[in-house]
């Protein structure tokens, strides 16, 4: 009886631990559609640190979500900046493409000045501008 | 008194021996110098509307389209090199592998003179380029850059707007179109 009881309690447990991961049905080595390779991400947060870079001034702006997908041959990236203070913020950003093997995919990107108004979000994004880029990095900076 | 003319004196020495410092800067980066356009408006101008062009469905399906650039007409209150904003277009597209481009109409009287030159008897037969051989352009790419242009008293607002079209040469549909718009404001003091 107990262990009729036991198998379906295990089978239930599986399914909802399989439901409860925020990546969903993703492949391996990609997370919300974002290439990770080996690096572990298990929450939108993760992912964030994974792939945003601040360089020069810091800018107290961070992405509260990036996403990725796939379209043809290139990587579409959506990244959702935040505002959260009672100021208008100017900052600027640009992203770095690296190939399979690590390697610099292209020239570094020019800095796109963007003003953010108090409260706000603004979503910014781009396309890999070629296909030899697997992965990204979204470098923000202030411009205040 | 001269005390005073000593002071002067000494400013100018100074202000004479003052020396120029010229420093290399990074050409990517936010450049605020003025509110005319420069350089990071080109180069926003450039990328948004390359990468816009990957993703229109002419361009994403097709095995490398042939592409000829004709004029970005300059509908602003200023002086703006088109050319330089579709020179750098054409190198990010160029370059990502995807369009091919034709030979333009500035560049046309060149190519010919280029041609005509290696059949002139000059060159052995076999290496010498034959006419007839050009290949025509696909698509054609136009636009205009138009600017708004607001002044008062101690502030200066400027709208840029970049449009481009991607035209199909045989049956004249529009096949992609898209916009970058900026705008800078300069206030004083």
């Amino acid at each position: 009886m107990t262990r009729q009881l036991l198998l379906p309690a295990v089978v239930c447990a599986a399914l909802a631990a399989g439901c409860s991961t925020k990546k969903g049905f993703e492949k391996p080595g990609y997370a919300f559609g974002c290439p990770i390779g080996e690096t572990k991400v298990s929450s939108m947060d993760d992912l964030v640190r994974a792939k945003v870079v601040a360089e020069g001034r810091r800018t107290t702006i961070q992405p509260t979500e990036l996403r990725c997908s796939q379209t043809g041959e290139l990587l579409r990236i959506d990244a959702n900046l935040n505002n959260d203070s009672k100021t208008v913020k100017r900052i600027a950003y640009k992203f770095r493409w690296i190939d399979r093997e690590g390697m610099r995919a292209w020239d570094e990107e020019s800095w796109k000045p963007l003003m953010l108004h108090e409260n706000s979000n603004l979503v910014i994004n781009t396309i890999s501008p070629t296909s030899k880029a697997a992965d990204f990095r979204l470098i923000l900076r202030s411009e205040e | 008194m001269k005390a005073a003319i000593l002071m002067v004196v000494a400013v100018v020495v100074v202000a004479g021996c003052a020396k120029d410092t010229t420093r290399y800067g990074d050409a990517r980066s936010v450049e605020t110098m003025t509110n005319q356009f420069g350089s990071t408006d080109l180069q926003m101008m450039a990328e948004s509307m390359a990468r816009s062009m990957l993703q229109a469905p002419i361009i994403a399906s097709s095995n490398l389209p042939v592409v000829t650039v004709q004029e970005v007409r300059n509908k602003t209150s200023e002086y703006i090199d088109t050319r330089a904003i579709t020179d750098s277009i054409r190198s990010e597209l160029q370059k990502g592998g995807r369009v091919r481009f034709a030979v333009d109409q500035a560049g046309m009287n060149p190519q010919v003179e280029e041609l005509k030159r290696q059949q002139g008897g000059l060159y052995a037969k076999d290496t010498a380029a034959e006419m007839g051989q050009m290949v025509g352009a696909q698509y054609r790419l136009e636009g205009n850059i138009i600017s708004i242009v607001k002044q008062v008293k101690d502030a200066k607002d400027v709208y840029y707007k970049l449009n481009l079209q991607l035209w199909n040469i045989r049956n004249g549909l529009l096949e992609w179109s898209d916009e970058k718009e900026i705008r800078k404001t300069t206030t004083r003091g």
